[in-house]
Order: structure tokens, then sequence, then C-alpha cells
């Protein structure tokens, strides 16, 4: 019943990579869920399956076994035109590398999920100006993405992710390219969003900053959770983390 | 769709070294193409118009006998009725001239030495007024109005091999309409040079009226009809039809390219070496571009993962690298349009001569025509051709698992 009421439910989840013979577990057993509005971190070191499991929650690699959850919607049992859809509608992507079109200006970066939805002219330019507007981006609307700093680009990311109003967005390692000045004003951006529109965040990060702006923080060691602070003192959850 | 094709036309100048290199690859293929194509259709169009003007026409009129049996006699096939053929069709739209002749063999002798001969007998003034002004290389035409001496021309070959020379005089000897050998003395004004060896050496000109007192007969064995422009031969002909009932024998017509037997010949040669070195070209460009766009598919692993990830259809992912080589051949056919036609309107202002050709005298013009056909179909050949060249790369693209191309470096 839990599972239906959550946007995010990913339950008894494994992922195996067949690397060689035994193959490798990237993912353990992992069971995990995220209420709409959440601002979650997932952190651990490096090779602990913080990315493999973002994947899996938005739906851009299948588990080897285990189910996962979008808004109710099992997403082992869609086909791949439906899964693409749900990714369109539900989900927006911020990557650690930004990855914006570099042929497209920051407009029509950010205007791109919408073409995808094939949403009219019109809404398009209203929405892409109020997600600029949103990121403190309008006046470099009409900038190709070499001509934006780190900090700049990110937040064009941010805003390509929050353009079609998805109910989820995921992060991966957001900050980790970003200067301390851009990477704390990218934070505040997340935060912010979260809390306006109550979109809800996973991120992966090992950036402390925002984990000390992160009221729960999923904690994964060698593809298991090592801890999740739903219900713990945040300050025992972060000290491991930075341990 | 407009924002999808300013991606794809935005991707094409991404990499502008290697599109500019791509460009040109694609455009000397197109400019090749246009070079060697307008050279052969010039050299068409020169073949036909030489084979018309050379005394073809444009239609030729026989009885219908003509086609269905051998002669018995000779002429007993030909027209009887032609001063009324003539009559018929000069009243048709387009004609420029009508022409009876007779076509006759026998032998030629210069008292010493005989040699065989195919003749044509012709209305010099009509001949001329139709432009089929034989190649007189020494002498002068036939002359109409002559009453003394039988005139004749002779082939370069004849004048030759019987060493005679203008003005030097020759008996013919061929077969009347009756079956009895009949003979005349003939004065040589003018040595012709068709331009075909073998020709050259049987040819034999001399009036019309001259040929009917030889072969004893007042029949002719067609009547060749020159029109103002080639293009209007087959609206002659449908014209020509109703107009040529009703006579005492059944007329049959046949068109420049039904009796144009070498020139068919030449072109189907050198249409099937067009293709032959078409398909070469095409296969060439086709092979660089799957390259090149593999290189960019690789190249762009990461932001096609990223588009992929934000729910494009992967069928978007296969149009948008389509689209772009579609493109890239559009701009290349540009290319090749411009500076294939730019360096034929350079050769042809060089006046570049090629040697003659087997079986001819004449050095061939190198000559290239600007054939709007032509530039249309390599275009759209190249454009289509390029797009599926990269079906390849594009399904390829559009198959990438999201996540490996997310961290593809």
């Amino acid at each position: 019943m839990q599972s239906t009421s959550s946007l995010v439910s990913v339950e008894n989840v494994n992922r195996v990579f067949a690397m060689d013979h035994n193959g490798v577990k990237a993912l353990d057993d992992v069971s995990l869920r995220v209420d709409s509005g959440d601002f979650l971190a997932i952190s651990g070191p490096s090779g602990s399956g913080k990315s493999t499991l973002l994947n899996l929650i938005g739906c851009i690699d299948r588990p080897t076994s285990g189910c996962i959850r979008i808004d109710g919607t099992d997403t082992s049992t869609l086909s791949a035109v439906q899964t693409s859809r749900l990714r369109r509608e539900k989900i927006g992507f911020v990557f650690q590398t930004f990855n914006l079109i570099p042929v497209f200006t920051a407009a029509e970066n950010v205007e791109y999920p919408l073409l995808v939805q094939q949403i009219s002219a019109r809404e398009r330019r209203t929405r892409v100006a109020a997600a600029l507007e949103s990121v403190g981006l309008a006046e470099r609307a009409n900038h190709r993405p070499d001509l934006l700093s780190g900090g700049e680009r990110q937040r064009v990311a941010v805003a390509r992710a929050i353009v079609h109003r998805p109910a989820l967005v995921l992060a991966d390692e957001p900050t980790a390219n970003l200067d301390t000045r851009n990477a704390t004003q990218l934070i505040d951006l997340m935060r912010d969003l979260n809390r306006s529109l109550g979109l809800t965040f996973i991120f992966s990060t090992h950036d402390q900053r925002l984990l000390e702006q992160t009221a729960r923080i999923v904690r994964l060691t060698d593809g298991r959770i090592a801890s999740d602070n739903q219900g713990e003192s945040h300050g025992q959850v972060l000290a491991a983390c930075v341990s | 769709m407009g924002k999808f094709l300013l991606l794809a036309f935005r991707n094409v100048f991404r990499n502008r070294r290697r599109t500019l290199m791509t460009l040109l690859m694609v455009g000397g293929g197109v400019a090749g193409l246009l070079l060697v194509g307008g050279f052969f259709a010039f050299m068409f169009r020169g073949l036909r118009e030489s084979t018309i003007r050379n005394g073809l026409g444009h239609i030729q009129i026989f009885t219908a006998e003509h086609f269905t049996r051998d002669e018995v006699h000779v002429l007993d096939t030909g027209i009887a009725q032609w001063q009324q053929v003539e009559q018929r069709v000069r009243s048709v739209d387009h004609v420029r001239g009508v022409a009876p002749r007779i076509e006759f063999y026998g032998m030629l002798s210069n008292g010493v030495k005989s040699s065989v001969f195919m003749g044509s007998a012709v209305n010099p003034k009509t001949e001329s007024e139709m432009g089929f002004n034989p190649n007189i290389v020494s002498g002068r035409d036939l002359n109409a109005t002559s009453d003394g001496e039988v005139e004749a021309l002779v082939g370069a070959g004849v004048a030759r091999s019987m060493s005679v020379k203008v003005g030097d005089g020759l008996t013919i000897l061929a077969v009347t309409a009756d079956g009895a050998l009949n003979g005349l003395d003939v004065q040589i004004v003018g040595i012709v040079n068709t331009g075909i060896k073998d020709l050259d050496e049987r040819y034999l000109r001399i009036s019309l009226p001259s040929a009917q007192r030889l072969l004893q007969t007042d029949r002719v064995t067609n009547v060749v009809v020159g029109l103002d422009r080639t293009a209007n031969t087959d609206a002659v002909a449908a014209a020509l039809t109703p107009r040529l009932q009703g006579l005492s024998q059944q007329m049959a017509m046949r068109k420049w390219i039904d009796l144009a037997a070498y020139y068919k010949q030449v072109r189907t040669l050198f249409s099937g070496i067009f293709v032959f070195l078409g398909a070469i070209v095409f296969f060439m460009v086709l092979m660089a571009s799957v390259n090149t766009l593999l290189m960019a598919m690789f190249e762009r692993t990461r932001e096609i993962g990223t588009m992929l990830a934000m729910g494009t259809p992967r069928r978007w992912i296969v149009a948008l690298f389509m689209l772009e080589a579609a493109l890239t051949g559009l701009l290349g056919a540009a290319v090749g349009l411009i500076g294939g036609n730019l360096l034929g309107m350079g050769l042809n202002a060089s006046g570049l001569n090629l040697p003659p050709p087997p079986g001819s005298t004449f050095n061939l013009p190198f000559r290239v025509l600007h054939v709007p056909e032509l530039m249309v179909g390599v275009s759209i050949m190249i454009m289509v051709s390029l797009a599926l060249a990269s079906i390849l790369p594009a399904i390829r693209a559009s198959r990438l698992p999201i996540a490996e191309a997310l961290a593809h470096v």
C-alpha cells in the first residue's frame, strides 16, 4: 500500500553488470521510498552504486531484479516507448557535465523537452521564459553554452529539467564541476525550487555543502543502503558521509 | 519541426573543417557527373543534329511496301505520286522543306579502274534550302539548273581511289527499272568529306532528274522532311498521318530516331558508361559520407544519450541523422552545381578539341552543355543517397543504451 502512495518506490532492487564470469553487483537488494516534495541526497563513496540507482529511478536502465514504481507505475511492465514517454513527462535530468546541446542557445536548450512533448510554440515561449527567469538567466537566453560559465550552464540544465513541470528531478553529482560560489548558488536554487514549487529532487553527491542543506540523506556502501536518515538524526548520517 | 531542422542544420556545421571536406567531396562528385553528363549531352546533340543535317532529315516518307518486301526491280517500291506527297507535306506547320530523293547503287569507272558506289540523287536547290549541305572540301555543290554535263559530287575516298579531281569525268553504271544496264557520263564538280571514312569511299551524289534518266523511272525512293526544330518532330508526324491518306500507294513514315541506328548505338553506349561512372562516384561519396556520419555519431554519443534520456523518441534520432545527411547532400549538390557549371563554362571558353573519334575525320570539340534535368536528377540522387547512407549510423545512434551513452567520454 505504501508503494502506491510514494512518488518513487524502489523494492528489493538488484543490478548486476556482466563484466566478468560472475558479474559485478552494483546494487544489492536496495529498497527505498521517496515521497512527493522530498529533497533527497544519495551519498556514498565512488563505486557505491549512486549513479546506478539514479539511472534505475530515471528509467534509463533496468534492474536485474526487483521493482521500481514511479508515481504508482511499475516500470518493469513498460515498453521502451512507454518508458520514453514516462521520462519525457515525469522526470527531469541534471547531469554532472551539464550535457547541454552545444549548437542550441540557452533558451533553445530549455525549450527542448517541450519540443519533444510537442507543446505549441506560444506555450513553449512562455514556459522557457519563466524557467530561465526562475534560475536567474533571463538575460543570457540567447547565449550558446560555450559562452556561459560552468555555473550558468548548470543553471540552464536545471531550467531544462524543470521546464516541463516534471514530478521528479534527478541530478547526478550536480555540483561536481562547479566552484564553491557556483555550487552554493546551485544548491540554493535547487532548494528554492523544492520549497517554492514542491518539486521532488533526488541527487547523488559527495558535496558536504549540499548534504548540509539536505534533510534526507541515503548513504550507499558497496551497493547496499548503509543508512537512511528517515527518522534518524541528520547529524549522525552527515558525520558518516563525511567520514 | 522548424527547431528540429535548425538543430540538423547547425549540427551539419558543428565541425566546419570536416563539413567543408565533405561538401567538397560531395560537390566534386556532383560536378564530375555534371561535366561528364554535360559533355555526353553535347555529343548526343551534336551527333543528332549532324545526323539530321547530313541528310537524314527529321521525318522520311516511304511507301508502306518499302518495309514489307524487297525490290524486284529498281524503285518498284518507290513513291510514284511524290509531287502530291510533297505538296501535302508542305502545308503542315513547322515544315521547313521537303526533299524527294533516290537512293541507288552501281559501279563507277574512270576508264581504267572501277569501283562500287552508294549514290543519292537530290534536288540541290531544295537540299540547300533545307540546310542539307554536303561538306565540300574541293569544288562546289551541284548546280540545280545545269543544262550541260551531268554534274556529280564524289567522296574524298572515291576521288583518292579513282585518282580523280574536280573537273574530271567518270562513268556511272546502274541497273534501270526495267532491269537493263544503263550508263551515264558525269563531271566531278566537288569532293565531299562526310566525316565517315567508309562512306567517303562510296559516296556519289547527282541531281534527281539525272538519276531518273539513268534509272529510267519517274519514281523516288523517299521524301525527306526537314523541320524548323527537332523538338517538333512528334507533332509534325502526328499532323502528317491523316494528310498521307488517300493516295494510290499506302505511305509509311519514319522519324529520324527510327532511322538513326548509329546515333542510338552511340547514345546507348555512352549512357551505359555514364551510369557506370555515376555508380562509381556515388559509391565513393557514400562510403566517405558513411564514415563521416559514423564519426559524428561517435562524437555525439553523450549528447544522443541526453536526448534519449529526456524522452526523445528513437525515431526522432534516426530522422535527425538522416536530415543532417540530406542537408549535407543538398549543400554538397549546391557546391557541385556551382562548381560544375563554372568549370563547364571555363572549359567551353577554352575551345578544347578532342582527337577524331574512330570512323570520323573531324576533331571533336570539347563542350559541356548545362542540362537542367541532369542537375536536378544528380542533386536529388545525391541527397537521397546520403540520406540512405545515414540509415546505418542513424539506427546505431538511436539504439545506444542510454546509461552507457551518458557515461561516454
